[in-house]
């Protein structure tokens, strides 16, 4: 049982840092970013090559894979998605799906189909009584705590984290305020960049580095921030914690591969009962 | 050389049918559909499961469509009342759902092993040697066939209802439509024609396993849609006959282009694929070809 609530607490961790990745996006856009999943693969590649290929420790190969990846991110928001701002939301929604299967098969090309993995060294688990914690879900642990705590004092304390919620708020009274919307949109972009990227690495670790990664995640990723309350970006933490846990305790009664059903009736339950979230207001209801 | 015309000429058939029926969803309804690959294989699974229990094939075929039209409906339901957004997830959470139970449970479907034998309509009709070019003939009508059907629908009270739905659901619902009742129809009727034309997979290929099932069959009809111009069923078929016959028609340059492998240049056709998508939208936005009875609404729109 302890056990049980472990692993969920770590699956949840996995997904917070893209849920509150694409919920960042979606409060201050207003748009679904659907290449997420591909966002996920493209910085775990990117840390591979740095890992893997040019020798770097891990930690500097995430560090410098995270922060390249954010500039592209950045990049693909001026080519693809800034041009189609004005248009309706359902043409960026299909534009980010184009985004998605041109990423997903630049790494098809140069990487191969075959999973990879990073370049750590085996370690035994820790034992905490009846309790296993092996290294990789201690570091996913920490990491994703620390980027949280990050996130959450720019998002609460800083100027920028104050624009942004303005932003996200009443973009145009951020602007008559003389906030710069383009510039807080590429600040949003870096941002969840870096947390997809770091997110990537996590899951790397945990599983293979392959490049329907981040396909398989994307219907988890978008349910937990459902579940937070699409626009609110610290709620979707609570919304992965949460179904991560769901996931786990569900494998007592369904077997391990059906997961993904478990995820996708939590979100039928979840847009059929309460489609503004568990933590969210009643905005979103058309 | 003709056989791998008639090949590619079935493929280019099906992959039509998917984005008329796309076309029908998106173009027309306004509703994002990504999970058609979903729908497209529970269409072939449950068209080839019955004919291998010995149903006649067009028995079958019809079953299929009916299925995948009641199960796109229950999707459309779960989420119509709510923005576009939620609805393509769940189309896509659908569609990876049922990839999975198709997978894993073999007692069914027979799992990844497949099911073998699939038998095709009308097969005993054709001299021997000309199965593949009959086949060819069947498809063929049947995109007829919906692209009349399509056609009439799109001029009529209906496609009128379905495209002010899309283009504002408050102005129709203030006339007293359901919203709610159009667009879990235009589910429903794009289910039937995803359930005939995996449906038709099935026949063609004559084995149907979970792999050939995959986001690429989502990925061609929207660039079909795309380029052909939302809401243009002519001009979605005249983009499948180019569009997608030039790139499944790329497969045969394995053959002549060293150290490209066929994995390679499935990636490198996708990848235009992807880009040609995004580029459409933000340069071309209404493709191609032109909507049935929109130039009116364009002049009025332009004089404003």
């Amino acid at each position: 049982m302890g056990q049980l609530l472990v692993n969920g607490i770590v699956a949840g961790l996995l997904l917070a840092l893209p849920a509150l990745a694409l919920s960042l996006t979606f409060s201050v856009l207003r748009f679904a970013n659907y290449a997420i999943g591909s966002y996920l693969t493209c910085g775990a590649y990117l840390v591979y090559i740095g890992n893997v290929v040019l020798g770097m420790p891990l930690w500097l190969a995430a560090g410098a894979g995270a922060i390249l990846f954010a500039v592209l991110a950045v990049a693909i928001d001026w080519l693809a998605y800034r041009p189609l701002r004005d248009r309706s939301g359902v043409t960026l929604l299909v534009a980010s799906m184009g985004v998605a299967i041109a990423l997903e098969n630049v790494i098809r090309f140069f990487a191969g189909n075959s999973p990879r993995a990073y370049d750590v060294a085996v370690a035994r688990p820790i034992r905490l009584g009846d309790v296993r914690l092996n290294h990789e879900q201690l570091t996913i642990l920490m990491v994703v705590i620390v980027a949280l705590a990050v996130v959450w004092i720019v998002f609460r304390f800083t100027r920028l984290g104050r624009m942004m919620r303005a932003v996200a708020d009443n973009p145009d009274l951020a602007a008559v305020r003389g906030i710069t919307r383009s510039r807080v949109v590429a600040c949003v972009w870096l941002i969840s960049g870096i947390l997809v990227a770091l997110s990537g690495v996590l899951v790397g670790l945990d599983a293979n580095i392959e490049p329907q990664m981040g396909w398989t995640y994307l219907l988890p990723v978008f349910t937990a921030t459902i579940l937070g309350g699409i626009a609110n970006p610290m709620a979707a933490v609570a919304g992965a914690l949460t179904l991560g846990i769901a996931e786990e305790f569900a494998t007592l009664v369904m077997p391990v591969h059906y997961r993904m059903i478990v995820t996708f009736l939590v979100m039928v339950a979840l847009l059929l009962l309460r489609p503004w979230g568990l933590f969210g207001t009643r905005w979103v209801t058309k | 050389m003709t056989a791998y015309l008639i090949a590619t000429l079935t493929v280019v058939a099906i992959a039509a049918l998917v984005g008329l029926a796309l076309n029908l969803q998106w173009g027309m309804g306004g509703l994002v559909n990504f999970g058609l690959f979903g729908f497209y294989m529970l269409g072939a699974y449950i068209a080839g499961l019955l004919t291998v229990q010995g149903a006649p094939p067009l028995v079958a075929l019809a079953v299929a469509m009916i299925g995948v039209a009641a199960l796109s409906a229950v999707s459309a339901l779960i989420s119509v009342r709510l923005s576009e957004d939620y609805l393509a997830i769940v189309t896509l959470g659908f569609a990876e759902c049922l990839r999975l139970v198709i997978s894993y449970e073999g007692w069914l479907t027979r799992g990844m092993l497949g099911v073998t034998g699939i038998e095709r309509p009308f097969q005993n009709l054709w001299p021997r040697g000309f199965a593949d070019i009959g086949f060819l003939a069947i498809a063929l009508f049947a995109v007829l066939i919906v692209y009349a059907t399509l056609q009439g629908l799109a001029r009529s009270p209906f496609g009128r209802l379905v495209r002010a739905t899309r283009d504002d659901p408050g102005v129709v619902e203030a006339l007293g439509k359901s919203v709610l009742n159009v667009r879990v129809r235009v589910f429903a009727v794009g289910g039937a024609i995803l359930g005939l034309a995996g449906g038709l997979h099935a026949f063609y290929y004559t084995y149907i396993d979970p792999t050939q099932f995959g986001p690429i069959i989502t990925a061609y009809a929207f660039m079909a849609v795309v380029v052909g111009g939302r809401g243009s069923n002519r001009g979605v078929l005249v983009s499948a006959f180019t569009l997608i016959f030039l790139l499944e028609g790329s497969r045969f340059l394995v053959d002549y282009v060293h150290g490209l492998g066929a994995s390679e240049l499935a990636a490198i056709r996708l990848f235009i694929v992807g880009v040609g998508l995004v580029v459409l939208l933000i340069f071309k936005p209404d493709g191609f070809g032109r909507e049935p009875r929109s130039t009116l609404a364009a002049k009025s729109s332009s004089s404003l």
